[in-house]
């Protein structure tokens, strides 16, 4: 990515000053303070930040979009020699889609369903009167074929719910770029994606913007992403920025705590597997009420009295034309011995406990064979079309162990059926053959009445925290009841109420609250809970870090791993996000199309992958470091619909290796010497 | 994960904890500020506060009638027939002399009468259905909700026609067309209500627990699905009292010489040329309490249950 | 679509002959002679004797049933049992009258309503939307049957602007036309008040979706926002509300019939009822529903027709 050092880019958008308040019920919310940075011609411009950091509507600001409790109060968006903020709506309009254009989170929500793909193309070129229908259609063919999608001028004239998610989102960067926009912005393009769907999505827009010489800015809160792509990045916490810079700059030398503290808090970078992972503490502040002072300073490790105070201005970080808007870094405060070197911690990270390797632990959950099934047509309807499979395998042939005091991980992308595999181990989900056994009783396909005692030993915990809570129970009521259900007599409730939330941190004045009133944080510790009230001895834990910013998720991880060591729990952990279990899974079992296709050792399975796909998952996840951008992408297509199962190995579709035996016949499961296990006639070595 | 942020710039918060400045006090009075700023909400909606005027003085006027009324709503006075309204006569009479004031506070009992029975039998009949087609299997739901789509449509007037060909008119005919006719309301929102329900996580998270289905559906399902049942029941009770009133009015459900604002409507009709009073007297108060009882389930729904409003 | 279609008409078909069956039933569940029960204590002997003999009262049920389904396909619905005249002609006769009323009530209530719908729903919270509002809820509560009689009083009987009575003279289009404006004003003005709202609160979850947002991100018209992208979404919900709601149309419709004393299908079933002619009775049963059927089947596949979705899942 050659660049031309020389001469400065010129600006193409100058954003000055940018601050937006949101009128709400709960009063005024300074949802942006005094934004400002430019945006270079022909580069990628990464805005990052967390929950409330006001991100997305620094975006929306630049379009004039906001929503209508917005208010702008004051600043400047420069953009072709005119302020944005001030032009009248039909000037902005003719910038929309045509000038300044935007590629959207959620594919799925984002593109009509009831017009083609072409309607909705032709619509956007509304303003080129010059062009005949005809050329329109081509143009639209065109960028469909350039973003990857096979087969465009047949697919053109389909629906959006003919596309799968991944082709969506290409459709979508194609409708975005239909114009030749000069400004293109992303908002948080990969967030709604698979791992390998992401990884081939940045590798897309990498190719686009040196096509299109395009100036990108791209909003997301992940690290990993905006490292592959961006050349400069903006930082920025509750509404403020707090630092800017280019991004190797950003990566290996941050200059401001907060900057800091989120690179370190990203599993991702943190190389030395440890049990405990760092967190930031405390909260964002409540931005209808600000405190004078430092944004970050009720947060930040290296406050002083005079950051309560007032606010630090922008100090240059030295290099290029960053800033960093921390005392420590210039002025009187200055401390010439900030920042430390990289590989000490800024934040706090607790004391990992000791966790006993067992030798040979028994196995507490056995599941053999397991394998279930969804019917998708009715007996009739299937007579009527012809159709002979009248069911899908969600969960195909699965062996998966689960020791004593182990935390197992299992891993995989949508439509893997980990969540159905969780489902079935606790009887929520029949199974239709196959043997689970617990503490070596079988308990496959038992009757409820059966099982109900033993959902004293296996609880759950779900990925929707606050959506897992009945809407109209108090908290209270909704930890004691596993008590209640169980017919536990003779116990206090509220005493063990508060006894259990005290066990997960959570304070006792939450205990009166209802479900909507929680944040999502809270409403998973409650999920921690309700799942700890009867001692159990399995937890399955399902995404337990969805919805979490990377700053706090290690708050419940480090809660469930002390809570591990104290009662010698086990965890099978759901996830699709592979940085955070590689730090936290004892074990590894990744799943594809209802197959598991690799389990061992975690550390081992990171380091040297013997399926392809894990390999693929592995190196898919996007490395917040600048340095080691990937150059190509080690997998294509996407996850094959489970109606349509390939014959043979189910990743032949998908496989760089695939051979003619992989597309005939299925792998068997093997086990190595050292224990590792994995289905590929021909396993990397 | 910015679920709030475009739209309100209110952050997703993710606390850890308390914010410092808030103590386990003003927790739990902010749960009493909700309520009463539910309770101002409401009274500060003034189609609210008409809406329960009205279906008070519906109320009122119908149980209090034989204390209120001037006069025996049956008792002839043929030589008084069709007098304008007066002093004497608030509404004026009838054809046959009798007070129309006084028949129109019983009329009232009878609307009462039926849309309490209509409305009582079709909820409960339909809470029950409706959790079935919820929680049974999916034949029995496509079924059901066939059933209840069919029969909802259906014109009323149409069915009590052909049975009352067979039957001939009463009062129990027009109570079990209007229970008959409103029972597939309830069953639908139970239904919706219960299917939402049951594929949350939540309803998942109390099987995980191993609830039974009796404590599912009476902790879990039951208060969820009340409050928009009760919403629907005082928007359904304009249908039930139009529905007497228009088959007393054919002649098809209320018989003279009972009083009801059906037959009211239907003598006023046949003397129309002669005094128009009888037929605005016996509008007057059907339309005050359909728009009494729609403006205050409205209110209602506004502020407790604003997604129901969206489409039903 | 094909697939689609037929299901629709299949499911239609079943509705009609539930209800067939259903009267059926009833003829029978009540204890007593079936032709004394439709015909009435009043009739006469040999009046019974040719309608059992007609009706095929000494078959079994089942076959009675499925003759006169039979039949009902080949347009045979029996006989009047007064005049001897078909009811199947009889019933043509009125038909015409009926639709006029339907149609038009209809036409003026999407014509306003529809478009003041889309108003409130551009701008919300505005005075024309408040208005709009009131005005919605109070047309949809207040009875229309009530709407008709008033409306009688009002404009004919006291003020004598439009005729009270009939449908007009055959033949003269002005006539017929005035004496279709208060029934038709009547009956539709409930329905105004009810596409508004339906209109509107489609209108306003529509706009609040993210891919509005992206049409004008991408800087498309207002106009096309809201036309071509919103309306086109919302406008499904509305049509399967107007095809729910049409059973309450044909309800208002019959009680305007009989008010204004109008010659169509619904008077005619009124009349039979008081006359005891059940064979009429029947007959114009099964058309009204079949008419109610129609409208249902006809928004399914405008529906299928406008969201690509539901006419590819059967």
């Amino acid at each position: 990515m050659a660049r031309d050092m020389t001469t400065p880019p010129e600006t193409l958008l100058d954003i000055r000053g940018l601050s937006v308040d949101f009128r709400t019920p709960r009063g005024r919310v300074r949802a942006l303070r005094g934004v400002s940075f430019p945006i270079r011609k022909g580069r990628i411009i990464g805005v990052v930040g967390e929950s409330g950091s006001g991100k997305s509507t620094v975006l929306w600001s630049i379009l004039g979009l906001l929503a209508k409790n917005a208010e702008v109060t004051d600043g400047e968006v420069l953009f072709a020699g005119r302020d944005l903020l001030h032009v009248n709506e039909p000037q902005l309009r003719a910038l929309r889609g045509e000038d300044i254009s935007v590629v959207f989170q959620d594919p799925m929500t984002s593109q009509i369903p009831v017009l083609t793909y072409a309607t909705q193309m032709r619509d956007i070129l509304y303003r080129r009167r010059g062009m005949s229908e005809e050329a329109k259609r081509r143009r639209a063919i065109d960028m469909l074929s350039r973003v990857g999608i096979p087969d465009p001028d047949r697919r053109v004239d389909q629906y959006p719910h003919h596309f799968s998610g991944g082709m969506r989102q290409r459709a979508g960067i194609a409708m975005a770029l239909l114009t030749e926009p000069q400004l293109l912005l992303a908002d948080e393009p990969t967030t709604a994606l698979d791992v390998t769907m992401e990884a081939q999505i940045i590798h897309l827009l990498q190719e686009l913007q040196r096509e299109f010489d395009a100036t990108v800015v791209l909003v997301s809160h992940n690290l990993g992403l905006i490292a592959e792509l961006c050349d400069d990045v903006v930082v920025m916490y509750a509404g403020e920025v707090v630092e800017t810079g280019d991004v190797h700059d950003i990566f290996h030398a941050p200059q401001h705590p907060y900057t800091r503290a989120l690179l370190e808090c990203d599993p991702a970078r943190i190389d030395e597997v440890t049990g405990k992972l760092p967190v930031i503490p405390g909260d964002i502040p409540d931005l209808t009420r600000l405190r004078p002072g430092c944004i970050y300073a009720p947060r930040c490790q290296r406050a002083f009295p005079a950051c309560h105070v007032e606010a630090p201005p922008d100090f240059p970080t030295g290099r290029a034309d960053g800033v960093a808007r921390c005392y420590l870094l210039g002025g009187q405060y200055h401390d010439p011995d900030w920042p430390p070197p990289l590989d000490r911690f800024t934040v706090e990270r607790g004391t990992a406990p000791a966790r006993p390797r067992i030798e040979a632990p028994s196995r507490l959950l056995e599941v053999e064979k397991l394998n279930v099934q969804f019917q998708t047509v009715g007996a009739i309807q299937a007579r009527l079309k012809g159709i002979t499979q009248r069911h899908v395998d969600a969960v195909l042939d699965v062996d998966l162990d689960v020791r004593h005091g182990e935390t197992v991980g299992l891993v995989g992308e949508s439509g893997s059926g980990k969540t159905t595999l969780g489902r079935a181990v606790v009887n929520l989900v029949p199974s239709q053959s196959g043997s689970i056994r617990f503490e070596g009783q079988e308990i496959a396909r038992m009757p409820e009445a059966r099982f109900k005692p033993l959902r004293r030993d296996m609880a759950m915990m779900f990925q929707d925290p606050v959506g897992s809570l009945s809407p109209r129970k108090s908290i209270r009521a909704l930890i004691v009841e596993p008590l209640q259900i169980h017919g536990k007599t003779g116990v206090n409730l509220d005493a063990e109420a508060e006894r259990l939330a005290a066990m997960v941190r959570l304070p006792k004045a939450f205990l009166s609250r209802y479900p909507h009133e929680l944040s999502g944080g809270q409403a998973r510790r409650v999920g921690v809970a309700r799942a700890l009230a009867l001692n159990p001895k399995l937890i399955i834990a399902d995404e337990p870090t969805a919805g979490l910013d990377v700053s706090v998720q290690g708050e419940i991880l480090n809660l469930m791993a002390d809570l591990q060591a104290e009662h010698g729990l086990s965890y099978l952990i759901i996830t699709h996000n592979l940085p955070v279990v590689r730090h936290i899974a004892d074990r590894l079992a990744i799943m594809y199309l209802g197959r598991i296709v690799e389990q061992g050792v975690t550390e081992e399975v990171f380091a040297a992958p013997r399926h392809p796909y894990t390999r693929a998952l592995v190196e898919g996840v996007p490395r917040p470091d600048p340095d080691r951008r990937r150059t190509h992408v080690s997998i294509s297509g996407e996850v094959p619909s489970l109606l349509s199962r390939p014959k043979g190995c189910d990743f032949v579709t998908r496989c760089p290796l695939a051979t003619q035996r992989c597309r005939t016949e299925k792998p068997p499961q093997e086990t190595a010497d050292d224990g590792r296990q994995f289905a590929c006639f021909h396993p990397l070595d | 994960m910015n679920r709030f942020e475009t739209q309100t710039g209110q952050p997703g918060i993710d606390a850890s904890g308390l914010p410092e400045h808030l103590s386990e006090d003003e927790v739990r009075e902010s749960a009493a500020r909700e309520r009463r700023e539910k309770l101002r909400m409401f009274l500060t909606n003034w189609q609210g506060v008409t809406g329960l005027i009205l279906v008070t003085l519906f109320f009122a006027s119908a149980i209090f009638a034989p204390w209120i009324a001037p006069y025996d709503p049956n008792a002839l006075d043929i030589p008084s027939r069709l007098v304008d309204p007066s002093l004497e006569h608030l509404a004026g009479t009838d054809q046959l002399g009798r007070d129309t004031f006084s028949r129109i506070l019983y009329g009232g009992r009878v609307a009462l009468k039926i849309a309490a029975i209509g409305v009582s039998v079709a909820l409960v009949s339909g809470l029950i259905l409706g959790m079935i087609a919820g929680f049974g299997p999916r034949w029995l739901d496509n079924l059901l909700l066939l059933v209840f789509d069919t029969v909802r449509a259906f014109p009323t007037i149409v069915l009590a026609l052909a049975t009352v060909a067979l039957t001939g008119p009463s009062l129990e005919l027009v109570l079990a067309i209007v229970i008959i006719t409103s029972i597939p309301q309830y069953a639908r929102v139970t239904r919706t209500a219960t299917l939402s329900l049951k594929n949350t996580d939540f309803i998942l998270a109390e099987r995980s627990l191993g609830a039974g289905m009796p404590r599912m559906l009476w902790h879990h399902v039951m208060p969820n699905v009340i409050g928009p049942l009760m919403i629907l029941a005082a928007m359904e009770v304009p249908v039930v009292v139009t529905v007497e009133a228009g088959l007393s009015f054919l002649g098809l459900g209320v018989l003279p010489p009972t009083a009801s604002w059906g037959t009211i409507l239907n003598e006023g009709y046949l003397v129309i040329r002669d005094t128009p009073w009888m037929v605005v007297a016996g509008g007057v108060p059907l339309i005050l309490t359909t728009l009494g009882f729609t403006f205050l389930g409205e209110a209602l729904r506004d502020i407790f249950d604003p997604r129901m409003g969206k489409g039903r | 679509m094909l697939a689609y279609l037929i299901k629709r008409l299949g499911l239609a078909l079943a509705v009609i002959c539930t209800v067939v069956l259903v009267l059926f039933s009833l003829l029978y569940l009540i204890p007593g002679d079936p032709a004394t029960i439709a015909l009435g204590p009043r009739a006469t002997p040999e009046a019974i004797a040719r309608y059992a003999e007609r009706m095929h009262l000494d078959e079994p049920i089942w076959r009675q049933f499925l003759i006169y389904i039979g039949n009902a396909f080949t347009g045979d619905l029996g006989v009047d049992i007064f005049s001897e005249r078909p009811v199947t002609a009889i019933i043509l006769d009125r038909l015409g009258f009926t639709l006029a009323l339907v149609c038009a009530a209809m036409g003026w209530a999407m014509l306003i309503g529809i478009p003041l719908g889309c108003l409130s729903a551009v701008m919300p919270n505005t005075a024309v939307d408040r208005i709009t509002g009131v005005l919605s809820v109070s047309t949809i509560a207040i009875p229309s049957f009530l709407v008709s009689i008033w409306a009688l009083l009002i404009f004919a009987v006291e003020l004598r602007w439009l005729p009270a009575i009939g449908a007009g003279e055959p033949g003269e289009t002005l006539d017929q036309l005035s004496h279709l404006v208060l029934p038709a004003f009547a009956v539709g003005l409930s329905w105004v008040g009810y596409l508004a709202r339906m209109v509107r609160a489609s209108m306003l979850e529509v706009m609040g979706e993210t891919y509005i947002r992206s049409a004008r991100a991408f800087g498309l018209r207002p106009r096309k926002v809201v036309f071509g992208y919103a309306l086109r979404v919302a406008i499904l919900p509305t049509i399967t509300l107007i095809g729910m709601g049409f059973g309450g149309l044909i309800s208002s419709t019959v009680f305007a019939e009989i008010i204004f004393a109008r010659p169509g299908i619904g008077k005619l079933i009124f009349d039979s009822v008081m006359a005891r002619n059940f064979p009429v009775v029947q007959g114009g049963v099964i058309v009204a529903t079949t008419l109610y059927i129609l409208v249902v089947l006809i928004s399914d596949i405008l529906i299928a027709w406008f969201d690509p979705r539901v006419r590819e899942s059967l």
